[in-house]
């Protein structure tokens, strides 16, 4: 009557963020000496044990810190916009960022060349090409410009202590 | 004010915003302080009223917050200029506030502004250095990571990228802890500004103004958010969303009850 040994040998091992890998080797052999089951089993072990260790250091792909932040993308640049609906006309902020904008100044009918006059001041970069955090400083700045002059898209006025929409109650308070 | 009618971008504090509609550093600090004090304050919105240091806080950043716009704007930012928004930021807002100075308010007013005036003097930012940012709102949408929008307001990023906070302390603190103290805030601020701008911060500056009678001005660099601190981070997120998804409110009896402001709520939590 034939003898078969079945050997399986399997390694899971964790890998940086929150990820990890395993990797097994199954073989089904058939004994021809009856009597050395013990000693086929251990020649089987370590052979499996071999294979899969020398595979299993190659690790591939590994997600970085920040996979799966962002839209499920593992960029290292910032999202093309806020809620992963695609393109928003090649701007670089986000969709609500943009629609944010352009509500502010067709409401309070701002002057296009004013509002790209400030972000080329302030940041450096025309309006469609801020990222989110330029963006959100240039919507602070315009709903001020839209506080203080309301329907007339003049230039922004220079004088202090304004209290706009940069939050005063967002620091130093309870968010 | 205009942001009332632009549901687009909600305002920082939103009294009417659920416990996980979004998450913050003073939302996370509250969790890890006292998960019962969480309960009352982002799930019951049981207001607490606002005592002296949390107003001289207030005013001291209104004025750093003018300042620096002032600079961004290329526009005069010396005491002098900036005195003037800082009385009447004063006498306006603590008006409404309903504040128990127990007396001392003139006390408070004039440690404040001597606060300012000694950071303006010794203020290690210089006047002509233009900010990358000046406290801007930024959302982080994690939804793909099964966790709320991150949302948080940076007083300000330094040319270059680094991202500081100020604070008001009647004490000096200790530096070698600060890192620790104020890891969760500042591994937002990483996150927000990473995604915002797809770059990483160069450091992290923490300016401590101290009320002491002669005042002081502490600054503390602190390097970019590390990995394991971001791995940190997204625990504790996990930790506030499945705690408030079960209702695990249980209170944390410390040093911090001393100035909670729900002394008399906690009591009767049964």
């Amino acid at each position: 009557m034939a003898i078969k040994l079945i050997g399986n040998y399997a390694k899971r091992l964790g890998l940086p963020g929150y990820s990890s890998h395993q990797f097994s080797v199954s073989v089904e052999t058939e004994l021809t000496d009856s009597g050395d089951i013990q000693g086929e089993a251990a020649r089987i072990y370590h052979l499996l044990q071999d294979a899969v260790d020398r595979e299993i250091q190659t690790v591939g792909f590994v997600p970085g810190d920040e996979y799966g932040l962002s839209n499920g993308s593992a960029h290292s640049g910032p999202s093309p916009n806020g809620n992963g609906n695609g393109s928003n006309g090649h701007w670089s902020c986000s969709d609500k960022q943009k629609e944010l904008i352009l509500k502010l100044v067709t409401e309070h009918d701002l002057d296009r060349d004013v509002v790209e006059e400030i972000a080329l001041d302030r940041f450096g970069s025309g309006v469609k090409a801020l990222n989110k955090l330029q963006a959100s400083g240039l919507i602070g700045e315009l709903i001020e410009l839209a506080n203080t002059t309301p329907r007339n898209g003049s230039k922004p006025r220079s004088s202090n202590g304004r209290n706009g929409h940069r939050a005063s109650n967002g620091k130093g308070g309870r968010s | 004010m205009i942001a009332a009618t632009l549901p687009a971008l909600a305002p920082p504090s939103d009294p009417e915003s659920g416990p996980l509609d979004y998450v913050s550093a003073s939302r996370l600090k509250c969790w890890q302080e006292c998960r019962l004090k969480f309960y009352f304050r982002y799930v019951e919105r049981i207001s607490s009223p606002t005592n002296p240091a949390l107003f001289v806080g207030k005013a001291v950043h209104h004025v750093l917050q003018q300042w620096n716009l002032a600079r961004w704007r290329g526009e005069p930012a010396d005491a002098e200029t900036l005195k003037p928004g800082f009385s009447s930021y004063w006498e306006k807002e603590q008006a409404d506030e309903k504040i128990d100075w127990s007396g001392k308010e003139e006390e408070h007013r004039q440690k404040s502004w001597t606060m300012l005036e000694h950071y303006f003097e010794h203020t290690p930012i210089p006047l002509e250095e233009k900010p990358q940012a000046v406290e801007v709102i930024v959302d982080r949408d994690l939804e793909a990571h099964g966790l709320p929008l991150l949302r948080g307001v940076i007083d300000l990023v330094r040319a270059g990228g680094c991202i500081v906070d100020f604070k008001t302390s009647a004490r000096t603190p200790d530096q070698k802890l600060a890192g620790h103290l104020h890891e969760t805030q500042l591994t937002t601020y990483a996150l927000l500004y990473r995604e915002a701008t797809g770059e990483e911060e160069s450091g992290f500056e923490l300016q401590f103004l101290i009320k002491t009678k002669q005042p002081k001005l502490i600054v503390t660099s602190l390097p970019p958010a590390k990995p394991d601190q971001v791995r940190r981070f997204l625990h504790l997120m996990e930790s506030l969303v499945e705690g408030v998804e079960r209702e695990d409110f249980i209170p944390s009896p410390g040093l911090q009850c001393g100035y909670c402001d729900y002394q008399t709520q906690c009591q009767s939590w049964r």
